[in-house]
């Protein structure tokens, strides 16, 4: 449960700051690679830049041990993603040398394929290796980013689907198929994998802005409430530092004013709308100045409507 | 760091000299065939001494202790990590130039 909790703000700081010195050539690139993979960063390109630096001088090389074969593996990834085929299929080829049967290299080979565009031949590849391994997580997880890659999104969602039915506590599918039906604006089943994710992790307050985000969306008075509520929410899970989801609160609450404009004004919180206020305008002089008066427009105009 | 070190190492021994005067203060006891009520009261004052300065030096000589509360402004969750395992590769860095001098040497 902890592995996927993603970056707090003292390690997001810190690989920046580890990026910028082993960009400068002062060391820690190793230590920098170490981060990316426990943070499961995606940064390609000085990934890229720093391990071959590493992989190519044989001294460094030779004081990584039984890890150089890890940094093998992080590279042929990022020099996919940075589109440098050759690199990738000599640090594939070095895998194969050293591990010839194995279904992790094999799965990189996959990817190398579909890092070509060669869909087919990828398909197959990953065929022949379900059959030996029907029950392998990662690789049902790339055929489904195939069909997402051919932009095939309803194959997509099958496979997700049937994917969740087998392995329903995979957080990072559901957030994928919450992210896929989004963009098919399907929020009614998004909405329900959002619910899925908080109540797996109800400590992430990000799964539950997102959620609150599509309630938003798919509006009506009840909805709205909600919305209102899982901001609320996440506004303490994060102490109150999240700009988002203060101005989710407004928001909320101006829309909810507005559609119960005729009803009967029920006694609700209104403290809570003009504290959200109140912090937003003083977290806007905090850190963009120049944009306060836009805001507290914005904010007027939304108390009177 | 050096401070701390010589303190905790102070304390320590300033314990153990307690300990040790305390078996001493027993042995004359019994020469003197007496009940042992108790250490003396300058092995007492001793140990108490020796333990601030342990607890002191407990404290000191490690560096900056991470925070646990999940609340901290430190390790308070800013971002989610990118879902590796759906990465696509045909994104948009594709037009990008690619740096042809990065080449793994065999």
């Amino acid at each position: 449960m902890v592995g996927s909790g993603g970056a707090s703000a003292s390690e997001a700081a810190q690989l920046a700051r580890l990026e910028e010195q082993a960009a400068h050539g002062g060391g820690g690139a190793w230590e920098y690679l170490c981060l990316v993979r426990r943070l499961k960063a995606r940064r390609p390109e000085p990934v890229l830049r720093l391990g071959l630096s590493l992989l190519n001088d044989s001294k460094a090389r030779s004081k990584l041990g039984s890890e150089e074969w890890t940094l093998y593996e992080q590279v042929a990834i990022a020099a996919m993603d940075c589109q440098n085929i050759d690199v990738a299929k000599d640090c594939i080829g070095k895998l194969k040398k050293k591990f010839p049967e194995s279904l992790r290299v094999g799965r990189l080979e996959g990817m190398l394929l579909e890092a070509k565009g060669a869909w087919a031949e990828a398909e197959r590849a990953y065929a022949v290796l379900l059959e030996n391994n029907p029950n392998d997580q990662l690789l049902h997880k790339r055929k489904i980013a195939m069909a997402k890659a051919q932009g095939n999104t309803t194959l997509a969602v099958d496979y997700l689907n049937k994917y969740l039915e087998i392995f329903m506590a995979d957080h990072d599918a559901w957030r994928e198929l919450a992210e896929i039906y989004v963009s098919l604006l399907m929020y009614k089943q998004a909405a329900f994998c959002y619910e899925e994710l908080i109540l797996a992790q109800p400590m992430v307050a990000l799964y539950q802005i997102s959620y609150a985000d599509v309630l938003y969306t798919m509006g009506g008075m009840e909805n709205i409430q909600t919305a209102k509520k899982y901001y609320s929410s996440a506004l303490k899970l994060t102490g109150g530092k999240n700009t988002r989801a203060l101005y989710g609160v407004c928001l909320c609450s101006g829309a909810i004013n507005q559609l119960s404009k005729g009803r009967n004004k029920e006694e609700e919180s209104s403290e809570l709308q003009a504290l959200a206020a109140e912090v937003l305008t003083k977290e806007y002089k905090r850190q963009a100045p120049a944009k306060v008066p836009i805001v507290t427009e914005m904010l007027k105009t939304m108390k009177l409507s | 760091m050096g401070l701390g070190f010589v303190v905790g190492i102070i304390g320590g021994f300033l314990i153990a000299h307690a300990a040790f005067s305390t078996i001493q203060y027993r042995g004359e006891l019994k020469i003197m065939e007496e009940q042992f009520t108790g250490p003396p009261f300058n092995a007492v004052i001793e140990l108490l001494v020796g333990l601030g300065l342990c607890l002191w030096a407990g404290l000191a000589v490690p560096t900056k202790f991470l925070s646990i509360l999940p609340h901290s402004d430190e390790n308070r969750v800013v971002s989610l990590p990118a879902n590796l395992d759906f990465m696509v590769f045909n994104h948009r860095g594709k037009v990008l130039p690619s740096n042809p001098d990065l080449k793994l040497k065999i």
